[in-house]
């Protein structure tokens, strides 16, 4: 009866056709709960025919279970919108450019049929969360020396040990549009060398341009917004000008490079302490940076006229003699706050010379106050190699520093160790040499700093 | 006898009938394949065909709803367009002359990127969520094999003459190389290891990975520059041994390595120090570490320069690749997202979609100017032109 075979695959067929169908509604029941206005299974394009058979319906089941266990059962997701509408002078508003009509910004609800994983949706809320809030980072950082006198005037700091504890609290909020604030609480507790190696320098750059210790300082708090097109930043409120200024990569932080004050900042740029200012600085994105930046200088002084830090800076970006990229930067001030007006210039270079190699070097010459300074600082950064750990760094450096009558040698190496991405543990090893008339002396310190973030 | 003949030839004639009738109904859309940009539309779940010479839409498949499409790509041929539906886990050929939906072929889960084999006979989908690349034959349009064994696979790269391909895994910090002749992982390559020092810091290694998302061929095609976001490394594969043969430390957290034009230089983009590292390819060494931006998403080159794409900050930052230093910002909008962009065989302009905008912006190389191209589709998340040289995804 070779007539009946075709009857029977017939038969089959449609059994087939109607488990598909079955299992469509199926899906489409899912996909309506689900919020989908128009919702229906995507059938198979081209026509694979339904009589495909089994692996066809062992993808519609494959489906639906993806469905029932990875799909939210939401509304359809919805945005809102900034949009450009133009208004006409009968006010009637529309999505394209008219003639004589005026150009206006509003906001709208628009609505996506996108499905979503619990995972994204969840990811999204929590994203949304983070960015509304005022973000809390903390920083703490011991950091133990210990003074060996090497010759010279012999001084209580001999065989001393120092313990300082610094901890800052760091808030920052969106305030508006490309505008933010920045505040930063610190707390020092404990000693550094330099109240009894009384060096030109501070031995210890956590305590640079802060006037109190053993209680908390407001080391910042400022306002900052970028205008045409994010070219022009606008800093005001307390200010630590030399995050802007005299800057240099390899020798400019405390917190991951040296220890020592005239190794991360210009001592020429005589800035005592912190003080409400404003910074500006043009950044077009090209090898030239333009900044300029005012403060009060003198927490005593009564008002701003009489005590009043003005600095200014270029920053070029070149890659000379085939070098990769090195910064250069020239700076130059002028400070009323003394009886005299004092006026410096300085330069900060860093220059990698490969991939690890990073040389730097600092001049400044001018007056502090009242007398003159004269001071140079160089040495050398290593990073993303010759190191232990692939994030370590490590450097060395010397700088010599002439202020009045007195003049200093520094020279300081340091490892620093990332133990994790919020740890890290630094020893250091420093030499000064004071050359004070009589009083000269010279100390050697190995210390340790344990640095913490988060 | 005559009857039976009658009714045969009168069935013959119908059926003619219908094949003519089909071919009107089937007019030719692009009778150009490199004369389009495609855009690939995430929510309106389409795939869009913009006319680069006008600049108009000409055409636009849907795919089906909530298939959430990922990446478009044309084959090497042009025949067909493909894409990865990533919520409907099946793969979309499209006719490229007629542009119709020729068929959708279940593949593994959360299909997102994709590559063919140069003589266009297999298209290799990425199924990240499955572990999983799946094999498809452009001659019979059926999966022909799944190859497993894969963490995350992102980006498949083939070698120039067929041979191999390579796989990003960026839930490993390995590449797997495929034999493209029997379709089965061969190799794995690791890039780097992760330092000894990691197992005091399992929060970061442990909580979430970023390993390697793509393999790009030097222009010979002979090495193969792998990023690895966790290690911040850039391992170096020559494909004759499919051994590292340098290990390049970058910036924090490289997304992928991009490929200049000219084949001397090699940028990834480091998303966790908002830098981007310019590699030198002929020293295999790093030759700059720039200032970028956050969230980048893709690099292109054109008339001389880079072009790196911020997402967040609607920003586009230039590079002069014969200085290698920056050459400026381009504001492309303000509360917007960019994602990625593909450059015309001319080297002259960019075609970046913007999804939160629904736009297109075409960028001019020489000039930096932009041009916005509104209502291309909901949500377009990434453009792809012929035998472009910055054909790429994210």
């Amino acid at each position: 009866m070779p007539g009946m075979r075709p009857a029977s695959a017939t038969d089959d067929r449609q059994v087939l056709v109607d488990r598909i169908d079955m299992l469509e509604r199926r899906l489409a029941d899912i996909e309506a709960k689900l919020g989908s206005p128009q919702a229906q299974v995507a059938t198979t394009a081209g026509g694979e025919s339904a009589a495909a058979g089994s692996p066809q319906l062992a993808e519609l089941d494959r489906r639906l279970s993806d469905l029932e266990t990875n799909a939210v059962l939401s509304e359809p997701k919805t945005t809102v919108k900034r949009i450009e509408v133009w208004t006409d002078k009968n006010g009637n508003q529309s999505d394209e450019p008219i003639p004589g009509a005026v150009k206006s910004v509003t906001y709208q609800r628009e609505t996506t049929a996108r499905r979503q994983a619990i995972s994204e949706v969840i990811n999204e809320a929590l994203e949304d969360a983070e960015s509304k809030r005022v973000h809390i980072g903390v920083s703490s950082t011991l950091t133990l020396q210990n003074a060996r006198q090497l010759s010279g005037f012999r001084t209580p700091a001999n065989g001393h040990s120092y313990a300082l504890a610094s901890a800052d609290l760091l808030f920052t909020a969106g305030l508006a549009q490309n505008t933010i604030f920045f505040a930063d609480v610190v707390g020092l507790s404990g000693n550094p060398p330099d109240n009894e190696i009384n060096g030109l320098t501070l031995l210890n750059s956590y305590t640079a341009r802060l006037s109190r210790q053993n209680e908390l300082n407001l080391r910042e708090a400022w306002i900052r917004t970028e205008i045409f097109n994010q070219t022009l930043g606008i800093t005001a409120g307390r200010l630590d000008l030399t995050n802007f200024f005299d800057r240099n990569a390899a020798a400019n932080d405390e917190q991951t490079q040296f220890l020592s004050d005239a190794l991360v900042n210009n001592p020429a740029l005589g800035l005592a302490s912190n003080g409400a200012g404003v910074a500006v600085v043009y950044e077009p994105y090209s090898s030239f940076t333009f900044k300029i930046g005012a403060q009060q200088s003198n927490p005593l002084a009564t008002n701003l006229s009489e005590s009043t830090f003005v600095l200014a800076e270029v920053d070029y970006l070149m890659r000379p003699f085939g070098l990769p990229e090195g910064n250069y930067r020239i700076w130059a001030r002028t400070d009323n706050s003394a009886r005299k007006r004092s006026n410096a210039f300085g330069v900060s270079i860093d220059q990698k010379l490969n991939p690890i190699v990073t040389a730097f070097a600092r001049y400044g010459s001018g007056r502090v106050g009242l007398d003159n300074i004269q001071f140079y600082s160089a040495g050398l950064s290593f990073q993303n190699g010759w190191v232990f750990n692939p994030e370590d760094n490590w450097g060395i450096g010397y700088s010599r520093t002439k202020f009045a009558n007195r003049d200093e040698d520094l020279a300081e190496i340091f490892y620093n160790l990332h133990l994790t991405e919020r740890l890290r543990v630094s020893p250091h090893l420093q030499y000064v040499h004071e050359n004070d008339g009589p009083a000269t002396r010279a100390f050697i310190l190995p210390g340790l700093r344990l640095q913490a973030s988060f | 006898m005559l009857k039976a003949r009658y009714l045969a030839s009168g069935l013959v004639a119908l059926a003619c009938g219908l094949l003519a009738g089909s071919s009107i109904a089937q007019d030719v859309k692009i009778p150009d394949p490199t004369k389009v940009v495609m855009i690939v539309d995430r929510d309106s779940n389409d795939i869009a065909f913009m006319d680069i010479a006008s600049q108009k839409i000409v055409g636009r498949v849907f795919l089906g709803k909530n298939v959430n499409p990922h990446m478009v790509m044309m084959s090497p041929d042009g025949r067909y367009v493909v894409t990865g539906g990533t919520r409907a886990n099946k793969a979309y050929i499209i006719d490229t002359r007629t542009l119709t939906l020729v068929k959708s072929i279940p593949v593994g889960i959360a299909p997102e990127h994709l590559s063919f084999s140069p003589d266009s006979k297999f298209y290799y989908q990425g199924n990240p969520e499955g572990d999983s690349v799946t094999v498809i034959d452009m001659t019979s349009l059926k999966v022909i094999k799944t190859i497993n064994g894969l963490a995350e696979p992102l980006n498949v790269t083939f070698t120039p003459d067929g041979s191999k391909a390579y796989i990003g895994n960026y839930g490993a910090h390995w590449v797997g190389v495929v034999d493209v002749a029997r379709h089965e992982l061969l190799k794995k390559i690791p890039i780097g290891a992760a330092p000894g020092i990691a197992k005091l810091d399992p929060q970061r290694y442990l909580g979430e990975i970023k390993g390697v998302s793509n393999a790009s061929p030097s222009k010979d095609g002979r090495y193969l520059y792998a990023a690895d976001g966790d290690l911040g490394v850039v391992g170096v594969i020559d494909t004759r041994d499919d051994k590292v043969i340098k290990v390049i430390r970058v910036g924090k957290d490289p997304w992928r390595a991009y490929m200049s034009h000219d084949g001397n230089y090699a940028i990834t983009v480091n998303n966790g120090d908002e830098t981007i590292s310019i590699i030198d390819t002929r020293k295999n060494e790093v030759a700059a570490t720039l200032p970028a931006g956050p969230d980048m998403t893709g690099v292109n080159f054109a008339a001389g320069k880079a072009f790196v794409i911020s997402s967040t900050t609607g920003f586009v930052f230039v590079y002069d690749m014969k200085t290698l230093k920056p050459a400026g910002r381009i504001k492309i909008g303000t509360n917007i997202r960019l994602e990625t962009a593909t450059t015309d065989t001319a080297d002259q302009k960019m075609y970046l979609a913007a999804s939160t905008d629904h736009s297109i912006y075409v960028i001019t190389g020489a000039t930096n100017g932009v041009q916005k191209i509104a209502n291309v589709g909901l949500y377009p998340w990434g453009t792809h032109i012929m035998d472009s040289k910055d054909n790429y995804c994210h």
